[in-house]
């Protein structure tokens, strides 16, 4: 079988869920860890998501239709995805972590997967639930939320090999590193636009001049 | 030709068929949705005829203020520039005109009063038509052209000692007490008793200072907080007293959530919200252009029967109809020179079936005919108000094939088909009417329904389940441990 999706990277993918420090520390150490997997992952999530915000029972569903867009969700999760992977990366380079990129993309791609698991239900549930019964969609939601959350940190932390204070230090530190990565991008976004502005002024200045 | 000539008879009796084409109107028809969004409808009241004093022969109004209509359908209009007052008969073709009456002095001498300026006028249950004289700072009360009483200089602790009274719009209820809005009388409505004494003040708009606003004036100077805009309650604009003795006030609402104010006699806010919350005309912020976005300039309102009120608004020319329970019914009406267009809308009444407005600038009164769309609502909203929820379903079938996005007539028609028990009916309705506290109750009587019906199925498969699963983990154990006993030899 191929490199990214053998038998053992099936079996440590599975194993996340209830041995995330040992799984996390094979996928490091050992090279068990798949970046495509992750991406499928992240792609099949973002499915999800989608799929909550249209087919949620209409008790629960606040959401309007004529809002969603799979494509712009997918766009967002991925750049959110990539935007903390990238974060995370530049922050722990500096501060003693272990772990490589790759090893960060992993992580945050298969921690998304209990907000899989937890979805689909979520949506069948919602379904017959009437009000003042939303609770159920909640707890189910939020369920999957805090596992996911509780992989993420681990993930971070064993990759890295931190102490569980120093994880949650950087990840606080991610979260400022990814606001800076936003308004570096917007700068040089503005910038770039007012440059093939002026050059684009030139050109017409040019062009009707003559 | 034979064969033409059945064609041609078909031609001709289609070309005959009364058509019931859209009634082209000046302005637009249109409501908010759940979401906000912006709907365009059929027009609910079309143009109905403008109404000058030159067509009365009376003479050109001149900056006419306030217009009434009386319990017996006389139409009264406060002709302020011209200081008189103009009444019509119900169809509004002729008109009488009273410029004064007669009074007594102080020292009992008989003479000839007139007004200065009457601004806003009422007529009461008895027939009593109240002036608001407001450059004369009083309140006059005729009945029949005689006088009856008049209200001036009101005396309290709550007034300043040099508040001059003003009177600018007011209202009458059942018991005689005269609820009047003075100028810039930020306190609220004054309210003055059956003999003509001030007896306090009512229904006060309370002042909401945001956090932000807080936080800001924590840090600034004396000086910055004296230049600063004061916090104080906005005016209200107009009144109107609806037959249970409830007064209907409308204010300014820079925020554009809430114009519309229903008072008890304690003076309280007792309105119905609806299920937007939304009672402040066009919602703010804008949902697509300034055109239909932006808070409304709520002018004057109304009361109609059943509930149902209608506000008039000035920045965009809209009149807005609520009901009791606070859904927008409908929106017409829009600025402009045609005619059914206002340029400067000062005044709204109701009679029957039409809507009168009074445009200050363009010195007319301008009449609002129903239509059938408009009708219908109106029908449907009031079996509604009596409790005859059956009959006004087919009111609401009747509205929704003249717009089928109208998600009050799919409420209405949801709650019939749940009081008769037809779950699923009353589910799709309810949803389209984006209704969930009543599509909750239809939806949990349908699935008990299911469930009562198929309890004995589900129950059969569980058991099952059981089985299988029990069956399945017996077989895999032995699996497994022929799988140990290969791998120990």
């Amino acid at each position: 079988m191929s490199k990214f999706f053998n038998k053992e990277i099936f079996y440590y993918y599975r194993r996340v869920l209830t041995n995330p420090i040992d799984s996390f520390y094979e996928i490091r150490h050992r090279e068990k860890g798949s970046v495509p997997l992750a991406l499928i992952t992240l792609l099949v999530f973002s499915i999800c998501f989608t799929m909550n915000r249209i087919f949620a029972g209409f008790i629960v569903n606040l959401t309007d239709p004529r809002t969603v867009n799979g494509i712009d969700d997918l766009t967002r999760i991925l750049l959110l995805f990539v935007l903390f992977s990238i974060g995370n990366w530049s922050v722990t380079c500096l501060s003693e972590g272990e772990g490589r990129f790759k090893d960060i993309l992993t992580v945050a791609g298969y921690a998304l997967m209990p907000l899989i698991i937890t979805y689909i239900p979520a949506i069948i549930v919602s379904n017959v639930l009437g009000e003042n019964e939303e609770i159920f969609y909640n707890i189910i939601l939020g369920f999957g939320f805090a596992w996911s959350g509780i992989l993420i940190l681990l993930g971070i932390m064993t990759i890295h090999n931190y102490t569980m204070l120093k994880t949650i230090v950087t990840l606080i530190i991610t979260i400022v590193a990814m606001l800076i990565v936003i308004f570096l991008a917007v700068l040089l976004f503005d910038m770039l636009n007012q440059v093939t502005g002026m050059f684009r002024g030139i050109y017409s200045e040019l062009t009707l001049r003559s | 030709m034979k064969r033409i000539l059945p064609l041609v008879l078909a031609l001709a009796a289609f070309c005959t068929l009364p058509v019931f084409a859209a009634v082209d109107v000046p302005y637009d028809s249109y409501i908010f949705n759940y979401r906000q969004y912006l709907e365009f409808t059929p027009s609910p009241y079309i143009p109905d005829g403008n109404v000058s004093g030159v067509n009365l022969g009376v003479g050109a109004f001149s900056l006419p203020r306030g217009i009434c209509v009386g319990p017996d359908g006389r139409v009264y209009v406060a002709d302020t520039g011209n200081n008189r007052i103009v009444v019509m008969n119900p169809e509004m073709t002729e008109a009488e005109v009273i410029t004064g009456f007669a009074n007594t002095g102080e020292d009992g001498a008989a003479f000839d009063d007139t007004f200065n300026k009457p601004w806003g006028v009422t007529v009461s249950e008895k027939g009593q038509l109240y002036i608001a004289d407001s450059d004369n700072h009083r309140i006059v009360v005729l009945e029949e052209g005689e006088l009856v009483r008049i209200i001036q200089n009101p005396v309290s602790e709550m007034l300043a000692d040099d508040y001059v009274f003003i009177p600018l719009e007011l209202g009458v209820d059942y018991a005689d007490r005269v609820y009047v809005i003075g100028q810039s009388m930020f306190q609220g409505i004054m309210v003055f008793n059956e003999t003509g004494d001030f007896t306090g003040f009512y229904g006060t708009i309370p002042v909401t200072v945001s956090l932000w606003q807080r936080f800001w004036r924590l840090f600034s100077s004396q000086e910055q907080l004296s230049g600063s805009t004061l916090f104080i309650p906005t005016e209200f604009t107009g009144v109107s007293v609806d037959k249970e003795g409830f007064i209907y006030a409308s204010c300014i609402d820079p925020n554009g959530t809430q114009a519309a104010f229903r008072l008890n006699p304690k003076g309280e806010d007792v309105i119905q919200k609806g299920e937007n919350g939304n009672l402040g005309g066009d919602t703010y912020p804008a949902p697509n252009t300034l055109d239909y976005g932006g808070p409304s300039y709520i002018v004057d309102i109304v009361v109609r029967d059943k509930g149902i009120y209608s506000m008039l608004d000035r920045r965009r020319g809209r009149i807005f109809t609520y009901d009791d329970e606070g859904n927008l019914l409908y929106i017409f009406g829009g600025l402009g020179t045609q005619e059914g267009t206002f340029r400067q809308p000062s005044s709204i009444a109701y009679i029957g079936d039409r809507i009168l407005v009074l445009d200050t600038d363009r010195q007319e009164v301008m009449a609002f005919k129903e239509t059938d769309y408009g009708r219908l609502i109106n029908e449907a909203v009031g079996l509604r108000y009596d409790g005859d929820e059956k009959q006004a379903v087919e009111k609401w079938r009747e509205v929704l094939k003249l717009n089928e996005n109208l998600e009050l007539a799919n409420v209405g028609i949801g709650k019939a088909y749940l009081t008769e028990g037809n779950n699923k009916e009353a589910m799709r309705h309810l949803k389209l009417g984006m209704n969930r506290t009543y599509y909750s109750i239809a939806f949990k009587r349908y699935r008990n329904d299911i469930l009562k019906e198929n309890l004995g199925n589900i129950l059969t498969g569980f058991a099952i389940l059981l089985v299988a699963l029990y069956i399945w983990r017996l077989i895999r154990r032995r699996g497994a441990g022929k799988g140990d006993m290969v791998s120990d030899e």
